[in-house]
């Protein structure tokens, strides 16, 4: 299913060798994600390959106007606000295109520059899925039970003491795991999304 | 209730604390509501704390995600374990046998793994009883895993050794792919820490021996075996063999045909900084997973341990593993010194071959079992001290302070009246001491033996000297900091 391929053709050639190792990174980081999103937005199987392609290549075009303003990693914040306007420029669309074939039809729907203001409500569901992409890869990163005690505690909201208990630990460790596990989620959703929008 | 520290939350949040840190953290965050909230807030904003709060509470209940729960994984596999034996085997009239696979009678399963279930069964035709490794039929599905498993096959195959798990034969079409290795009562390494906790010295060098020349066949062939740690390790009943199993994430050096996927491939807590990284590697990768092993073998304790995976990895390609003499004190410095090369970061200053490796260790056993005969191999005394490798304005410095500290030491006059000789620094101790155990077992910390043989009182002026580096180390940096011109 996953496509490593795809990372060889979307090699791309940027003045700054640093901002070139950024982009190979963005896109092995996103990636997956990409993929995730584009299953959750009902597009078939088959498909899936494809349309990932198709949006990381349209990122990849984007690349082109990038100019820099001379602040620190601000490749990757603009590649980063690119990248979330394609993608909700994508889950804007209906259904049945999405479903079909790429070609430059599909390319020319979703490139933009990152002028382009998404409504509130797109942001909204970018960064929901971006929290569940997160999460979903923080969890195999930890211990099942301090998953759990994050998650009864935190998503559940039930009282740490009662979990504690339950789990044979100290609320103590709980408080630890759970913050431990939360900055990981945190620190992977700012790998692909830019600063100013973690911090809103 | 103890008192805060604040420095160690962010180390918290970042998994980096120390063990007794950690306890300590642990125990006064349960009492400590002003450190509860300011580790949280640490970890982010109230506002995003229930941001990502909602939104899996949401996709939760919206579509009942299962990834998020704990029930998915576990019983899932464990089911389908059970499930699959019904399915995959066909009957058999034979009563001992739960089923047939080709010309085998399925007697039990005896574990499942990552990949797949290992099934004990019997063949008839060959009256021996063989060991059978099935792909597990979530992975048979995918061709990835396919490929991966067809490549233990071939990899192991390529090699013939005593310390290394044959492979007697493969079926790669079937539904469920399957390998047929002999039956051997063994138990793996892990099982064995589990079951006694470290291990007596001549053991770890006896089993690190053989499980270097094990990994030392693969290298000759051009494999890497990319997944050394103790699971991976068996060790025969009744006699002393080591086998190296599980080739599935062996690869030849120069085969480029599989891509990084970017998923994590071996066991995190064994892996060597270079895997860790992603980065292509060599050999010498194994010899550092080798050297995780062997650490564990002695302390009890991998290396490089944390909550999470990410944190371990991160520990692996930043950080020192704590000097193994300080948590196993019993062992001689020499063994500090072996494990310790092999734990280098860069794979150019680690040990150059599991061959010398192996040449190292069996040296090493002949030492302890006859230390008037055979000397410690000269690659494993005590290195010479870093500050020998300072540059001249430096190394002056330290000659300087070296004498000056040395002047205040104790050790050094008896050094110095022995002439050529070195005593032992507690030789208040006139008494005859006992030659070394024949065991090479380990001695209780607070009575070590005075050392007799040569090799030993040399390593033990080695040791007063190495702690005379680690105070000139300390002194040297603080010496420049103090002649850091103020800005």
């Amino acid at each position: 299913m996953r496509t490593p391929e795809t990372r060889h053709s979307l090699i791309v050639r940027l003045k700054d060798q640093r901002n070139e190792l950024a982009w190979a990174e963005f896109v092995c980081a996103y990636e997956p994600f990409l993929v995730r999103l584009v299953r959750r937005q009902g597009t078939p199987d088959r498909h899936i390959p494809d349309i990932t392609q198709q949006l990381l290549i349209a990122i990849a075009r984007s690349v082109n106007g990038w100019s820099s303003d001379g602040r620190d990693a601000s490749f990757r914040r603009w590649l980063g606000r690119v990248a979330r306007n394609v993608v909700i420029k994508f889950m804007t669309r209906e259904k049945k295109q999405i479903t079909g074939q790429g070609g430059s039809d599909f390319l020319q729907l979703i490139e933009l520059t990152s002028d382009d203001t998404p409504d509130e409500a797109r942001s909204q569901q970018y960064e929901h899925e971006l929290i569940l992409w997160a999460a979903e890869l923080v969890r195999s990163e930890f211990r099942d039970t301090s998953w759990r005690a994050f998650w009864t505690t935190q998503v559940e909201g039930r009282a740490v003491a009662d979990v504690a208990r339950e789990l044979g630990v100290t609320s103590g460790s709980i408080y630890m795991s759970r913050s431990r596990i939360f900055a990981r989620i945190r620190a992977k959703i700012s790998e692909v999304l830019d600063d100013s929008e973690q911090q809103s | 209730m103890s008192s805060c520290d604040p420095s160690l939350l962010p180390l918290s949040l970042e998994d980096r604390l120390s063990d007794a840190q950690e306890e300590f953290l642990t125990a006064h965050l349960s009492q400590c509501e002003r450190c509860q909230r300011e580790l949280e807030h640490l970890a982010g904003q109230p506002q995003v704390w229930s941001r990502v709060s909602t939104a899996l509470k949401t996709a939760c209940a919206g579509s009942g995600e299962a990834i998020f729960t704990d029930e998915s994984h576990t019983t899932e596999e464990s089911e389908s374990a059970a499930d699959f034996a019904v399915e995959f085997l066909s009957p058999s009239t034979d009563t001992e046998s739960i089923g047939r696979l080709g010309d085998i009678e399925i007697l039990e399963v005896i574990g499942h793994g990552g990949m797949g279930i290992v099934l004990k069964g019997f063949q008839p035709e060959l009256k021996r009883l063989v060991a059978v490794k099935v792909l597990a039929p979530q992975l048979a599905v995918s061709a990835a895993a396919r490929r991966r498993f067809a490549r233990e096959a071939q990899a192991t195959a390529a090699i013939l050794h005593p310390n290394v798990m044959p492979i007697l034969t493969v079926h790669s079409t079937g539904k469920l792919p399957y390998l047929v290795m002999p039956y051997v009562q063994c138990e793996s390494l892990q099982q064995r820490i589990d079951r006694t906790g470290p291990l007596e010295l001549v053991d770890i060098l006896r089993i690190g021996m053989q499980t270097a020349n094990g990994l030392a066949a693969a290298h000759a062939q051009g494999l890497v075996h990319r997944d050394v740690k103790p699971a991976n390790i068996l060790l025969e009943i009744g006699v002393e063999r080591v086998m190296l199993t599980d080739f599935g994430l062996a690869r030849a050096i120069d085969d480029a045909s599989i891509t990084r996927t970017g998923i994590i491939a071996g066991t995190p807590q064994y892996m060597s900084p270079e895997q860790a990284r992603g980065e292509p590697v060599d050999s010498r990768s194994d010899l550092f997973s080798l050297g995780s092993v062997l650490y564990t073998l002695a302390t009890g304790r991998p290396p490089f341990r944390a909550e999470s995976t990410y944190a371990i990895l991160r520990r692996l390609t930043d950080e020192s593993p704590h000097p193994l003499r300080e948590i196993a004190p019993q062992y001689p410095a020499w063994l500090g010194v072996l494990i310790h090369k092999l734990l280098e970061k860069q794979p150019s200053d680690r040990w150059t071959s599991s061959t010398e490796v192996a040449q190292l260790l069996e040296q090493c056993v002949a030492h302890i079992q006859q230390p008037a005969v055979f000397p410690l191999p000269a690659a494993c005394q005590v290195a010479k001290p870093k500050w020998w490798r300072f540059s001249a304005a430096r190394a002056g410095v330290a000659v300087v302070v070296a004498l000056s500290l040395a002047m205040g030491m104790m050790f050094l006059p008896p050094l110095l009246r022995k002439n050529s000789r070195l005593e032992p620094t507690m030789a208040t101790t006139p008494a005859p001491a006992p030659p070394p155990s024949e065991s090479g077992g380990r001695q209780p910390p607070e009575s070590p033996t005075p050392p007799t043989a040569p090799t030993t009182e040399w390593n033990h002026g080695e040791e007063s000297l190495a702690r005379l580096r680690k105070d000139l180390d300390s002194w040297t940096r603080d010496a420049q900091q103090l002649w850091k011109t103020p800005k």
